[in-house]
């Protein structure tokens, strides 16, 4: 008798069980059919959710000089934050609209999947690794950097001569897959270790804990020119040993938000090429040259303005340039007060890798 | 005449014991249902934003090196995340070891009769239980570790035995063979001792001759481990300064060396406040009996109190061990690569974050688990049987 209710209590829980897996996993692929029909553009791109939220949500960090700090008052500057700046200019017509979320390296990922943040510009590389497995969908590069290594003045002058050593980068990059490359490279003994932030890093680096900092040159740069030895204690050595194509990542599978992004970036390129700045774009309004009149979304006498259909209202690129301005002008205010050079990042015509599509219909 | 007893059962809805069931039968689907609901939001959201999830990861090329370690560059992750998870055996099994020496001699030093000593233990207590955790590390790391020991540069190192630097303590040890082989030879010493010891206090038991089971266990276990060590060809690494690297023997690295002394630090404090309660549990009366039967000071310690005082003390024990070994997480901060940090390294070289601390989660509950199975085993084996 007993016995027997038991057995009857087992079935009814296996009974139960089956149902809720039947019911939910039922419930699943429904939700699943209904949104894999609609994963194209229509459904809620990013464009949709910045425009109803009337700002864009920027994932930065507060901690790289040069690309992007807070200062004493709590504003926030840097090469990464004015680029959060000019997609905000270019899509809602306000720089200021940008909403600059700090994340933690191993976190901007995350950030982006899960939609808090519209947009990762925070000195992230492109990889495939990236591209592929992370959900994230990278654009028009704003940084060509490669990863080198500083070293305390005068102990090395070359990374041949680094035998035996230990070299420390910040963790959660793709820089100690880097280093312990080079060194297999170059047959080179060295121990690589990393540290979970740059601060923890820096402090074990002047206790003598390392030999080498790696990192990409643009950081070491701004790393050294902040350096409480000074920034002579410090030298950075001329290899370079790692393609480091820094620029801003959306959400995979969302082309519309992807163009838009994209073409604020290309729009301080595109400006820097025809000289257009913040201070002279007004005297372009009326510029004799067509494709400039195009650009700024202004029209002669009896003429159209063109929308390329791209979402961004027809004068995105006065704005940006108004608010922000060209790709020259950033990297001046930002990255050349650190002492880098513009080098690959120059325009192309200059012999570098910056370089325009054509804004046109 | 008999009588007869008539149950009369009531309804159904009314039954406690049907009621009972269908309670947790209820619960139990709630539970379930949520648990599924999550899991499906999980795979759709996954899906939507095109992430990862499945495991396929672990045979991708790791892309990083540990400091320690041989581990090849390109190795799938999933041998990277072993690695991760020795090390963190590493240091908890070291450190619950040291953890617990030095908590039983502080809790016994808060009740000794020398004030200094009482003082000195209580401060110690009330200093390490009451900071906590991580800021105890950086201190130590940058501290004692990184400014306290010589720069490589100028190590120390003592009669070429040694070696005393920031980058590392070397220390002598053996090479040629593998651990198993040196570990079996250790073994195999041990078992024959133990063995030459027994047959000693049998022929003590029989003759009243002296057993000497020290002296012949000893020589056993000597001549053991030296045949074992010619036999299997070790030889002895003696640590040395290489370039600005400290090579050959075995290196203590410096990052192990801090999180090992500030997780012991931390949780001594701890154990030290369970041994002091535990011996002040042992009812009064034991320790006089023991001092009426003229026993030594140690002996009525070592003897009386503190093997009943330890029965009460394993299962708090136990969750200091257990806090110790999620702790030792910590070290990711100060660069040992343990499971935490190796699977963050993996997760920035492009292994997917979720399933990737999915492993991480899994390995530690396997950890903490078999701990505890192994905690509430001591506990059933030492329990005080009561009658």
């Amino acid at each position: 008798m007993k016995s027997s209710r038991k057995l009857a209590a087992l079935l009814a829980v296996l009974a139960l069980v089956a149902a809720a897996c039947t019911s939910d996993s039922d419930g699943t692929t429904t939700t699943a059919g209904g949104d894999g029909g609609s994963d194209g553009p229509a459904t809620g791109s990013v464009y949709d959710t910045v425009m109803s939220n009337d700002e864009v949500r920027c994932g930065t960090r507060d901690d790289l000089p040069g690309f992007a700090v807070v200062n004493p008052d709590g504003s926030r500057t840097g090469f990464d934050v004015e680029f959060c700046k000019v997609v905000a200019a270019a899509v809602l017509g306000d720089a200021e609209k940008a909403n600059l979320v700090d994340l933690a390296t191993p976190d901007r990922f995350t950030a982006l999947q899960s939609g808090q943040i519209d947009v990762l510009i925070r000195n992230t590389t492109w990889t495939a690794g990236r591209d592929g497995q992370e959900g994230a969908t990278f654009l028009t590069t704003t940084f060509y950097d490669g990863q080198g290594m500083m070293v305390n003045a005068g102990e090395f002058s070359s990374i041949e001569d680094m035998d035996g050593v230990v070299v420390c980068s910040a963790g959660g990059t793709t820089t100690e897959g880097n280093a312990a490359s080079e060194a297999s490279r170059l047959g080179l003994d060295w121990e690589v270790r990393s540290f979970e932030d740059v601060d923890t890093l820096q402090q074990a680096f002047q206790e003598g804990a390392c030999d080498g900092w790696t990192s990409d040159v643009s950081q070491l740069t701004g790393l050294r020119s902040a350096y409480p030895d000074g920034p002579d204690a410090l030298t950075i050595l001329p290899e370079v040993f790692s393609k480091e194509p820094l620029g801003p990542a959306v959400r995979d599978g969302d082309s519309k938000w992807a163009q838009v992004v994209d073409w604020a970036i290309i729009a301080t390129i595109q400006a820097e090429e025809w000289g257009i700045t913040s201070q002279n774009v007004d005297d372009f309004l009326d510029s004799d040259n067509p494709s400039i009149l195009v650009f700024l979304g202004q029209a002669p006498p009896e003429g159209a303005v063109l929308d390329p259909g791209l979402g961004l209202p027809t004068d995105f690129a006065y704005q940006v340039i108004k608010q922000v301005g060209n790709y020259g002008e950033i990297f001046e205010r930002n990255l050349a007060p650190l002492g880098l050079e513009r080098g690959v990042n120059a325009l192309w015509q200059d012999g570098g890798l910056q370089y325009a599509p054509p804004y046109r219909g | 005449m008999t009588t007869e007893t008539v149950t009369v059962r009531p309804p159904l809805w009314r039954d406690v014991r049907v009621l009972k069931w269908l309670f947790q039968f209820a619960v139990f689907a709630v539970v379930a249902a949520i648990v599924l609901w999550l899991y499906g939001n999980y795979q759709l959201n996954s899906r939507r934003s095109g992430v990862a999830t499945s495991f396929g990861f672990l045979n991708n090329p790791a892309n990083f090196t540990i400091p320690e370690n041989s581990m090849a560059q390109l190795a799938p992750v999933r041998r990277a995340l072993v690695e991760g998870f020795l090390n963190t055996l590493r240091v908890s099994l070291v450190g619950i070891a040291l953890a617990t020496v030095l908590g039983i001699l502080v809790g016994i030093g808060r009740l000794s009769s020398n004030w200094l000593v009482r003082r000195l233990s209580a401060v110690y207590v009330e200093g390490f239980r009451n900071i906590p955790l991580a800021i105890l590390l950086i201190f130590v790391y940058f501290g004692v570790v990184l400014q306290g020991m010589p720069a490589i540069g100028e190590a120390w190192t003592p009669a070429g035995l040694f070696v005393f630097s920031n980058r590392g303590i070397g220390v002598p040890w053996f090479q040629g063979g593998t651990g198993l082989q040196l570990a079996a030879t250790v073994l195999a010493a041990v078992l024959a001792w133990w063995l030459v010891s027994r047959w000693r206090k049998r022929v003590f038991d029989r003759t009243g001759n002296p057993s000497r089971a020290g002296l012949y266990g000893s020589i056993v276990f000597l001549a053991i481990v030296v045949a074992g060590w010619f036999a299997l060809g070790f030889s002895v690494s003696l640590p040395e300064v290489v370039g600005r690297q400290v090579r050959g023997g075995i290196r203590v690295d410096p990052a192990y060396m801090a999180l090992l002394i500030a997780l012991v630090l931390y949780t001594a404090s701890h154990i030290a406040e369970i041994t002091r309660g535990s011996i002040q549990a042992v009812p009064r009366g034991q320790e006089e009996a023991a001092t009426a039967v003229a026993l030594s000071p140690f002996q009525r310690l070592w003897n009386v109190v503190l093997p009943q005082a330890m029965r009460i003390a394993i299962p708090p024990l136990g969750n200091q061990y257990l806090n110790l070994i999620k702790n030792s997480s910590l070290g990711a901060g100060i660069s040992y690569f343990e499971l935490t940090m190796v699977t963050r390294i993996a997760v920035a070289n492009g292994s997917p974050a979720i399933p990737a601390f999915t492993v991480a989660l899994g390995v530690y509950l396997v950890i903490s688990l078999v701990t505890s199975a192994a905690v509430n085993l001591a506990n059933r084996r030492f329990r005080l049987v009561e009658r």
